[in-house]
């Protein structure tokens, strides 16, 4: 490991603190104050921000490692530290998870009912997800891993759609179950690990033996799975993300399902390597399984919010195909992906939320022709749907691209199928814009304005992201690069 | 940047093929509500585009080697995906043709699409296509040519599916779309697997490479039988050639820029890009070959059962490619790139010109606008019938020229069958462009169309259209259906010094003839005396076809009923398109829908729900069980505890 | 007739007409009551063996101090909670008072 050299000013910490001083904020707000509340969440999320993307900024590529840290000893008879650190793989994943905070905020800006708490509920989530992101203590990582699932069931039961407790109750159910097996796997690491710390680095250092790496590793891979959407443990995510409200579904598919999967590579691949040589297979067959699965189970839903969901399910095969390869590029287009599908679903979700808030549904055959009624709300989902389908210039291109190359290297026949699992996503993207967005101008929807240019913000945003990590792709992998080329050698010893 | 500014041929390559992208971005995010200022972006950046596309190939016309700029764009370990440019004369040429015809076909566009509401998206999506096709053009690598090669399959599909309120458009769009996606899922998966095996996929080491046998062969066959994939989907070759026919629901002109230098041309070109690569592996060439003239002899047969005017000349266009990659596949390389450019161009004419029919007429069936007099528009008439002339190949024409560069090469393969085969598609191909020719020339029943006419009440304008037919609208359409026309009449006597520029030093194919590949041989040796019988034979073939086509057709008293009538049952083959649509319609409900996404469903609902559901409705069973012992009752709980330490009591007692 | 016994038995038999009480009466009072006698049949044990066997004699006195403490506070929530029971239910029957059904 390289040395570590100790931040000057606890930035990473600020940003953690940004979220909870703002739930903190938004609770002695007295109840009413709606505008007031909505505009202190921005500004909060705001600042989470431009930390995110100064940390992101000034990540130093050339020296690579761990930069920004925080650590200290927290608990002494158990090893427990306070101990936040960047490196290329999170460095995206905080940058995302500000994004979609900010902008998810931006999203719910017309929200009416129970204002306060909603903020609240939601920015207690996201400094779980921050947490989980920045700290390198299993300890911690799996405090704040519980943080932030927690309020995703009130969230999805109070301000939910289409079957809210039902939807609300499987997810947090799912979730918890995923849960249960990462705690002992914690547990189980810990105690095998017997030197009593709960560091990531100093188990890494301590190198398990085989046996355990592969329990432990099956634990790790099951738990933090079921959160990525892991077929076939994926049936929490559509059901979840019809029921939720827009933020929330923007953050739990553009956030939370990449926590997931960077639990498996965080904990899972970095403590047991030779763990992951031995359900590497298991892992790349589940992967393809997914994607294409995931895609044509997306071809016959007449449900907007469902087709996104199977979409990520679909998606979110492509990084654990990534991830399966033990690649450099492999991992490299994990992480990426993990990134532009955030980013990219989250852009569906808040599209679909405009269109919802509006017209009042999200069913497909409803819908139809809205393209003549609001084309600037359309469009925003037109060009997320070209990102799902990886069309070039756009972020989840260049992701797909290092994933499909590595994954037919490393499993030829698996590898291929996914690719070809690529017509079928076009397949059901386009027949999905086709039924909604194209046709004949529907009388229905005629009174509806066309998205104003604030409501549109957060869309803009992240059409932005999406082009710009498209054209600028070295932008990104550059930064994950220098994490994922040490990890991947640190496999193979 | 420095280096930017001090090379102006790096800066032409660079302004020419990134001012579109920009004008696009302009137009959606600024100008959207004025249609003047986006067309004026468009049509301004375009042509920026064409004229530094014309200094480039002035400047590099006698340039030796091929002159290349690569930045990294990507770097991922082992893989580098560079950006840049390759200006060699293949490149250059092609850049070329695309700088001009879509330059005209934006002029034209400023007509024919004038008040329609999307005007400025059509700008956009038209600017959008420009970029993608030229920047496709010069890729130095082909990572590079498939990243644009996509765009251009989306510029397409957003172009085809311009009018997205009707239906069929969108269709279209969507089949477009997703065929062309299959194909290059071969291209895609050919090219990892030349990136795994080679390591390197820039398309000039990639040909040096495959002509100096650096690259096993097993490795080249089946790269290049993948890679070939994507050239059956965007150049709509047997058997996914169904969408182009139907892409003909998007605007004419889009039709004219998609079928001409556009969209099918990216097939050939990637073909003929790496065609040093290609010509070695004889078992992919061959199979190209079958493809491409099964391809050129299917969609001639469709051709002559339509009666709409557009539908020919996409048919027409499918079978030209079949053609096309006829000849480049016998191993004709500069045979085919001629042929791409001159019919790049008289393709184009010909569908700016039914465009003018069609903004007139507001009707595409061909028979309708010759009774309404359509001969009448002298202008498109003269011009199409001149197109015509040279798709059908008639002296002095440049499809002329290029055909007869074609046949020359398959003359000299060894099996006369592919010869054969490419003299009757000359033959059909005469037959049913002039069958549409004469039909529109010499209609029947004038009169009882006159009587419909009126009905409409007015004469021949068609509503506001009569003073257009000398005002700007006209004009804009007219004069680049001209400048097309006249490009058609000479660009066939260019053929020996493309020919010397094509084939001259530095280019790819100088290096194959030194090393003793076939396509420059093929090219020299038409000019014997089996030159001029396979000449006169060409001609006659087609000759006959305009003949044939005259007495069908033609000739006063001719029944205009054609040979097919006669037998039904192969007419209503040739027009449901041998029923490949059928098929893959019953394909996608069958295998797609109704059976695999199906299945998944089901399972996703029954099974992995269904257990899941199962497992939670047995633990709130069991606990349903279990809680009728909390009746509630406050005094049987107390009864039950007591009970229950009466026994705590014996068993300590008893123990 | 060892005076123990007798004392023993006493005990025994105030408890258990004490648990007849809680377990028969219907009434909650009844049932308060009752749970008075159980915790004085406790208190005469804790009284007679404190009397006749312990070595140290306030042992048990100070218990059965504590108990009674004890049974004045819980009647005091006792019947605060049958108060409650009775706005609620308009009964102080404990057969009304199944809400804790599962």
């Amino acid at each position: 490991m390289t040395p570590m050299e100790m931040a000057s000013f606890p930035i990473l910490t600020a940003i953690l603190a940004s979220t909870i001083v703002g739930l903190l904020v938004i609770v002695f707000i007295p109840d009413g104050r709606d505008k007031l509340i909505k505009q202190v969440s921005l500004a909060f999320s705001a600042v989470g921000l431009a930390l995110s993307v100064w940390v992101y900024l000034t990540y130093d590529v050339q020296k690579g490692g761990l930069q920004f840290v925080e650590r200290y000893l927290w608990v002494k008879g158990l090893g427990i530290y306070w101990f936040n650190a960047v490196d290329g793989i999170n460095a995206p994943m905080l940058l995302l998870t500000a994004v979609v905070l900010f902008t998810g905020v931006l999203t719910m800006w017309e929200l009416e009912v129970r204002v306060k708490e909603f903020f609240a509920f939601m920015f207690l989530l996201v400094a779980g997800v921050y947490g989980v992101f920045m700290s390198m203590d299993l300890f911690w990582i799996f405090v704040w891993y519980d943080v932030s699932l927690f309020p995703m069931y009130p969230l999805i039961a109070i301000w939910g759609g289409t079957r809210k407790e039902y939807g609300g109750m499987k997810l947090t159910l799912y979730l918890l179950a995923g849960s249960a097996l990462i705690l002992p796997g914690i547990i189980y690491l810990w105690v095998q690990g017997g030197a009593g710390t709960f560091d990531l680095f100093e188990l890494q250092r301590i190198g398990f033996t085989p046996q355990v790496q592969r329990v432990a590793f099956i634990m790790l891979y099951l738990g933090f799975g079921i959160l990525a959407g892991v077929w076939p443990f994926h049936t929490w995510s559509p059901v979840g993300h019809v029921a939720a409200p827009t933020a929330v579904s923007m953050i739990h598919a553009g956030v939370l399902m990449k926590l997931g999967a960077y639990g498996i590579l965080r904990l899972g691949m970095t403590l047991c390597p030779e763990g992951l040589g031995y359900w590497s297979e298991l892992m790349a067959l589940l992967a393809t399984v997914g994607i294409v699965y995931g895609a044509f189970v997306g071809l016959a839903q007449t449900d907007l919010k469902y087709v996104i969901g199977y979409s990520s399910v679909s998606h979110m095969g492509i990084v654990g195909l990534g991830l399966s390869t033990m690649t450099v590029n492999g991992i490299n287009g994990a992480v990426f992906q993990m990134f532009a599908h955030g980013v990219m679903t989250a852009l569906l979700f808040s599209s679909v939320g405009y269109i919802y808030d509006k017209t009042h549904t999200k069913m497909i055959p409803e819908l139809g022709g809205l393209s003549r009624t609001m084309p600037v709300a359309s469009a925003f989902f037109i060009i997320a749907a070209f990102a799902g389908i990886g069309v070039p210039f756009m972020a989840s291109f260049w992701a797909e691209l290092l994933v499909f190359i590595s994954a037919v290297k490393t499993y030829p026949v698996r590898g291929i199928l996914a690719v070809s699992g690529l017509v079928v996503s076009a397949l059901f993207m386009l027949r999905v814009v086709q039924k909604t967005f194209y046709g004949e101008k529907n009388e229905k929807w005629e009174h509806i304005p066309d998205v104003p240019l604030f409501l549109a913000t957060p869309r803009i945003i992240l059409v932005g992201t999406i082009l710009f990590f498209g054209m600028f792709p070295r932008v990104m992998l550059d930064v994950i690069q220098s994490a994922v080329i040490p990890f991947v050698a640190g496999l193979s010893v | 940047m420095m280096s930017l500014l001090k090379d102006p041929v790096l800066l032409a390559a660079a302004l020419g093929t990134s001012l579109p992208f920009l004008s696009m971005a302009v137009i959606l995010v600024f100008t959207r509500q004025n249609q003047r200022l986006s067309a004026t972006i468009s049509v301004g950046s375009v042509s920026v585009s064409l004229l530094s596309s014309l200094y480039l190939l002035i400047t590099l016309y006698g340039a030796g080697a091929p002159v290349q700029y690569e930045f990294p764009w990507l770097l991922a370990d082992d893989i580098v995906i560079p950006f840049g440019y390759l200006l060699d004369p293949l490149s250059l040429l092609m850049l070329t043709i695309v700088a001009v015809i879509s330059f005209l076909v934006q002029v034209y566009s400023i007509g024919y699409m004038s008040g329609d509401p999307g005007f400025s998206r059509y700008y956009a999506f038209q600017s959008l296509f420009a970029w993608a096709m030229m920047s496709m053009v010069i890729a130095p690598s082909m990572l590079q040519l498939f990243i644009f090669w996509e765009l251009v399959g989306l510029a397409s599909y957003l172009l085809i599916g311009f009018y997205y309120e009707k239906w069929s458009a969108s269709q279209a769009g969507k089949k477009a779309f997703v065929m062309t996606r299959l194909g290059d899922i071969g291209f895609f998966l050919g090219l990892i697997i030349l990136v795994l095996g080679f390591g390197d996929l820039s398309i000039v080491r990639m040909n040096e490479a495959g002509q100096g046998h650096q690259i096993p062969q097993y490795l080249i066959t089946i790269s290049a039988l993948l890679i070939f994939g994507g050239v059956m989907g965007k150049s709509a070759q047997f058997p996914l050639l169904t969408w182009l026919p139907d892409a003909m629901e998007g605007p004419t002109p889009v039709s004219a820029l998609l079928h001409s230098a556009t969209m099918v041309a990216a097939g050939v070109y990637m073909f003929s890009r790496i065609f040093p690569f290609y010509s070695m592996s004889p078992e992919a060439m061959a199979l190209a070959l079958a493809i491409g003239t099964v391809t050129m002899l299917l969609s001639s047969t469709m051709a002559m059962a339509t009666y709409d005017l557009k539908q020919v000349w996409a048919y027409s266009t499918v079978s030209q490619l079949g053609f096309m990659v006829m000849g480049l596949a016998a191993g004709g390389y500069f045979a085919g790139v001629f042929h791409l450019t001159t019919h790049a161009g008289f393709k184009a004419l010909l569908f700016l010109c039914s465009g003018i029919f069609i903004h007139e007429y507001h009707t595409n069936d061909f028979r309708i606008i010759g009774q309404q007099g359509g001969r009448k528009l002298m202008i498109p008439m003269v011009c199409m019938t001149v197109g015509a002339l040279a798709l059908s190949g008639i002296f002095p024409f440049s499809g002329f020229f290029s055909k007869e560069a074609i046949l020359g090469v398959l003359a000299n393969h060894p099996n006369k069958l592919w010869l054969g085969a490419g003299l009757v598609g000359a033959l059909m191909t005469a037959y049913y462009t002039f069958r549409l020719i004469f039909f529109m020339l010499f209609p029947r029943g004038v009169a009882a169309a006159h009587g419909v006419h009126d009905a409409k009440g007015s004469g021949h304008g068609h509503d506001d259209h009569e003073g257009e037919h000398h005002g700007y609208i006209f004009w804009t359409m007219a004069v680049p259906v001209m400048i097309l026309a006249g490009i058609s009449v000479v660009l066939g006597f260019s053929q020996s010094s493309l020919e010397s520029f094509l084939m001259g030093h530095g280019s790819v194919p100088a290096q194959l003839a030194a090393s003793g590949g076939e396509g420059h041989a093929a090219a020299h040796d038409g000019h014997g005396i089996g030159h001029y019988a396979l000449l006169i034979g060409a001609v006659t073939m087609a000759l006959g076809g305009i003949f044939w086509a005259f007495m069908e057709f033609g000739r006063k008293g001719a029944t205009q009923e054609g040979f097919l009538r006669a037998f039904p049952v192969v007419e209503r083959l040739f027009a449901a398109r041998w029923y490949m649509d059928a098929f893959l319609r019953a394909f996608l409900d069958k295998v797609i829908y109704s059976g695999l996404t199906n299945v998944f469903t089901r399972n996703d609902r029954r099974v992995i729900d269904g257990g899941i559901d199962g497992i939670c409705f047995f633990t709130v069973a069991g606990g349903r069980l279990l809680s009728f012992l909390q009746s509630g009752m406050l005094q049987y709980n107390l009864l039950v505890m007591i009970v229950a330490v009466g026994f705590v009591v014996l068993y300590f007692l008893l123990a | 007739m060892n005076s123990l016994n007798v004392y023993l038995t006493i005990g025994a038999a105030l408890f258990s007409i004490g648990l007849l009480g809680v377990l028969q009466r219907r009434n909650l009072i009844g049932m308060l009551i009752a749970v008075e006698l159980m915790l004085n049949g406790a208190n005469v044990n804790f009284m007679a063996f404190n009397r006749f066997l312990a070595p140290d004699p306030t042992v048990g006195q100070i218990i059965t101090l504590f108990v009674m403490g004890l049974a004045a506070a819980e009647a005091a929530i006792g019947l605060s909670i049958i108060l409650a029971l009775f706005r609620r239910l308009h009964s102080i029957n404990i057969e009304r008072a199944q809400q804790l059904r599962g």
